[in-house]
């Protein structure tokens, strides 16, 4: 995983840092060829290269032209292991080349193979997301990564954050795309799930030079790199002005599909997929169908009747099946199951322990209980 | 000269415990007037004009004479109106409106209560710390207002002698009319009329909540519910007192004695049977909670010295109020320092803690949907400190009663059923603790854990299995062993197996839910 450096590198990271129109990039390195001649060229003051770059433009390349600024980004993509991905590079991921405004230059930390998956999904929602909206993430996220799906999102804290754990339990690799440098991790919260991330194959990457600060409007502009990357997307959770929503008119620009979680049709937090359910988005009915529609499909029976008969192997006295027969109608309070089972209250709780840590069982906020998928 | 000093004995409060007055008054000609010293309190210095008005209004006059009142010893601050008694009964006596007869033996009596104008005498605070350390110092009557004589009563081997007016005084001391003495109370006669504020069978469903009150009582446990606004915590928490095994006659003393002194006592109320149940708002302040102030008064901890301390909306409690608890939990002592006054106060309580799930109170609820997200969920939820959850060995969910059940005709079992099985395993902890200082589980420390709660070998492997797979602490273990040991008393077994622990990991469960 150890980036390979190369000594255009910091040139590289010097024209992502004026944070051009990707286009203006791409014409620039169509003229000069890589970088490092585009900056030499701006150096000498080239009377070519002014005519391109207007005014403000260079400006902001004249500020981090100098030879420290240089070291600098040289300095920041050794520490961080941060390897530079081209628009000419031939592993360059195809995605991204047929998007509009395509990023000529990638900063890539951890393994940039991730990109190449045939097998990719983006998942986005709100920041502030609810507790419900964070376990449909997750469980959904899980669910995908165990059929060998990555999911791509946007290391936020809320939703994304969930997308990204999700698929790290389910045993996939998962891609996270910045909207700052990567030798930052915006929000500072998330530091943690970055190293998860990274150790689990997967990558982080962004079109924003190291160093770069994570400024607003970075965020509805990557999301663009989001949608890209993946072949459908799916909307967990955003309210009616939400970012989330930039995702799904990327996406949408972009010929994508989008899936979108119903969520509770009363909470507020979902107003943004209702919304984008009137208008047509296609709306989430589980896991297994998103594979089926995307041709993702490995051997289905075999998947779902697991899940259905380790409830009745697992029963060991006759107060555990019980539990197990009350529980398999779906989620369950402890009042509720008392009745249901008919067992006095210290048995049912010390049946309900076992059945937790043989983990058959999971315990629910609210003195909620349900049978573990 | 020496015949013009009358001595008379009081007592006043110092924390808990009385201690001896002396007032003295020393009367003689020239310019008119009353001096009270020896540190009086502001009460104290206007006692001369009710004492002036009282005994004028019982019929004696005031002679014109500079009079001096001195509370010996000088040194301490005394306070409140329980000194105009014994002032007023000195001055007359000085003044020789008042000869006592000759069969009344004043040196071995003692004298406490309020003076009105007309000559009534008025209850005063603090009587039975009084009263007690009347009897340590070899006192043999009290005369008291009549509104504190049952207070007394539970005190063997006192005459207390109860007025409700100066006259009757004037009139004893003169030989004219003798005063009633108050009848003893026995404890065990009081006993019986322990009340029970909220009874277990008013409580409908919540059965799971239930067995968790009894335990937590059993054990002596402190606890915390988490529910939704009207599962029914305050509730729950009221039962708590009346399952609690009854008072013993030290208890009631000790508790009484604190009541006392704050003037809690209902007027005319005896000994503290029932155990007290003390609900501070959310507001309350650390001095309020603690005990503080000027003269160091005892807090709400304090006030629920052998009952229970309820907590109502946990996290809206002050930070400094919430840390300030951390003593009185681990010592079953406060002490209360401030710059003119010092005071331990015994503060042995059972903390019952309750509060919502999240700022909405509706987060894990089927009923209403949460509108709180995570990040906010989690800042309301840190409100609690962990040192502080660390000394809750019991931590519950409740979940809401469904209108079906609340309907439901079936009583549910009675408090008193429930008391029953407290008593039995409150009484096997008795006998295992002999000797030790401790009476209950909750007492035990990490190394009595390791002495008292081992655990069958099939209970430890499933402990330990349970530490791996529900993430459990290493607090969490010494917790779930405890409680675990309570389990087993109120089954009345000896030794902790698999069905015991499994029991009490469930009232772990917000560990794995909430402060992960």
């Amino acid at each position: 995983m150890n980036a390979v450096t190369t000594e255009n590198d910091q040139y590289d990271a010097w024209l992502a840092s004026a944070c051009l129109p990707p286009a203006k990039v791409q014409e620039l390195l169509g003229i000069y060829g890589d970088s490092r001649h585009v900056y030499e060229a701006f150096v000498r003051k080239e009377p070519e290269i002014n005519e391109i770059l207007s005014p403000g433009i260079s400006i902001l390349l004249e500020r981090n032209c100098t030879q420290e600024n240089l070291t600098r980004f040289n300095v920041l993509m050794k520490k961080y292991c941060i390897s530079v991905l081209r628009f000419s590079d031939p592993e360059y991921p195809e995605s991204l080349r047929l998007i509009d405004d395509s990023p000529a230059i990638l900063f890539c930390q951890g393994n940039p193979e991730c990109m190449k998956s045939t097998r990719i999904l983006s998942m986005v929602g709100s920041r502030a997301a609810s507790y419900a909206g964070q376990k449909a993430a997750q469980r959904i996220a899980e669910e995908l990564s165990r059929h060998h799906v990555s999911i791509v999102s946007g290391l936020a804290c809320g939703i994304d954050a969930s997308a990204h754990q999700g698929c790290l339990d389910g045993g996939s690799s998962t891609i996270a795309v910045m909207g700052c440098g990567l030798d930052k991790v915006y929000p500072k919260d998330n530091e943690a799930l970055r190293d998860r991330i990274l150790a689990g194959n997967g990558l982080i990457v962004s079109e924003y030079a190291p160093g770069e600060k994570p400024s607003g409007w970075h965020f509805p502009f990557r999301n663009r790199i989001i949608a890209g990357l993946s072949r459908a997307l799916i909307l967990v959770e955003a309210r009616i002005r939400s970012g989330s929503m930039t995702s799904v008119q990327h996406a949408l620009n972009q010929g994508k599909d989008v899936f979108v979680y119903p969520g509770d049709p009363d909470s507020e937090f979902f107003e943004g997929n209702h919304q984008l359910l009137r208008e047509g988005g296609i709306y989430f009915t589980g896991t297994e169908d998103i594979l089926e529609d995307l041709h993702w499909l490995d051997n289905p029976p075999a998947v779902r009747q697991n899940i259905g008969c380790s409830a009745e192997r697992e029963a060991s006295t006759p107060e555990e099946a019980a539990v197990l027969h009350a529980l398999e109608k779906g989620k369950m309070g402890f009042e509720q199951l008392l009745n249901a089972t008919g067992l006095n209250p210290s048995i049912l709780m010390s049946t309900l322990t076992i059945l937790q840590i043989s983990g058959v069982t999971e315990a629910l906020p609210g003195k909620q209980y349900q049978l573990k998928h | 000269m020496n015949e013009m000093i009358t001595r008379l004995l009081s007592f006043g409060v110092s924390g808990v415990n009385g201690f001896p007055v002396n007032v003295e008054v020393f009367a003689i000609s020239g310019m008119p007037g009353m001096e009270i010293i020896g540190l009086p309190d502001t009460s104290i210095r206007e006692s001369k004009d009710r004492v002036n008005a009282a005994i004028i209004n019982s019929g004696k006059n005031m002679n014109p004479m500079r009079i001096t009142v001195n509370l010996a010893p000088a040194d301490m601050k005394k306070e409140g109106p329980s000194f105009d008694l014994p002032i007023a009964v000195a001055i007359m006596i000085s003044l020789r409106q008042v000869v006592p007869a000759p069969d009344i033996d004043l040196t071995g009596a003692a004298f406490f209560g309020e003076l009105g104008l007309d000559g009534q005498v008025r209850p005063v605070n603090g009587v039975l710390p009084m009263v007690i350390s009347a009897k340590e110092n070899g006192v043999k009557t009290v005369i008291l207002p009549e509104k504190n004589a049952q207070e007394a009563a539970c005190i063997q081997g006192l005459r207390i002698l109860p007025v409700c007016h100066l006259k009757q005084v004037i009139f004893w001391l003169e030989g004219k009319e003798e005063i009633q003495p108050q009848e003893q109370v026995p404890f065990e006669t009081l006993k019986n009329e322990a009340m029970i504020p909220v009874d277990m069978s008013q409580i409908k469903g919540q059965k799971g909540a239930r067995r968790a009150i009894e335990v937590a009582a059993a054990g002596g446990h402190n606890m915390l519910m988490v529910g939704v606004p009207g599962s029914g915590k305050t509730m729950l928490a009221r039962c708590i007192p009346g399952i609690l095994p009854p008072m013993s006659f030290e208890e009631a003393l000790e508790t009484t004695r604190i009541h006392s002194i704050c003037g809690k006592l209902p007027s005319g109320s005896g000994l503290m049977v029932t155990r007290p149940f003390c609900a501070p708002h959310h507001n309350a302040s650390v001095a309020s909670l603690i005990g503080g102030g000027q003269d160091a008064r005892p807090g709400e901890v304090s006030l629920a010295h052998n009952g229970v301390l309820f907590l109502d909306e946990l996290p809206e409690f002050s930070r400094g109020a919430l840390e300030a608890l951390r003593q009185p939990l681990e010592d079953g002592i406060v002490s209360v320092a401030r710059v003119k006054r010092q005071a331990m106060y015994q503060s042995s309580f059972m903390l019952v803690a309750a509060m919502n799930p999240c700022p909405c109170g509706y987060f894990g609820s089927n009923r209403r949907t949460c509108r709180c997200t995570p990040p906010e969920i989690r800042r309301y939820l840190d409100r609690v400190s962990g040192p502080l959850l660390d000394r809750i060995d019991l931590q519950i969910e409740v979940d809401s009663v469904p209108v079906s059940e609340i309907n439901e005709s079936q009583p549910s079992e009675s408090s008193a059923a429930v008391a029953e099985r407290v008593g039995r395993a409150r009484i096997l902890q008795l006998e295992r603790y002999q000797g030790t200082g401790k009476h209950c589980n909750a007492q035990l420390t990490n190394t009595d854990v390791k002495k008292y709660c081992s655990p069958s070998s099939e209970a430890v492997r499933l402990l330990n299995s349970a530490v791996d797979t529900l993430r459990l602490s290493m607090r969490a273990y010494q917790r779930i062993l405890k409680v675990a040991r309570t389990i087993a008393d109120l089954s009345g077994e000896e030794t902790v197996s698999s069905v015991h622990i499994a029991e009490a990991i469930q009232y772990r469960e917000l560990d794995q839910k909430y402060w992960r």
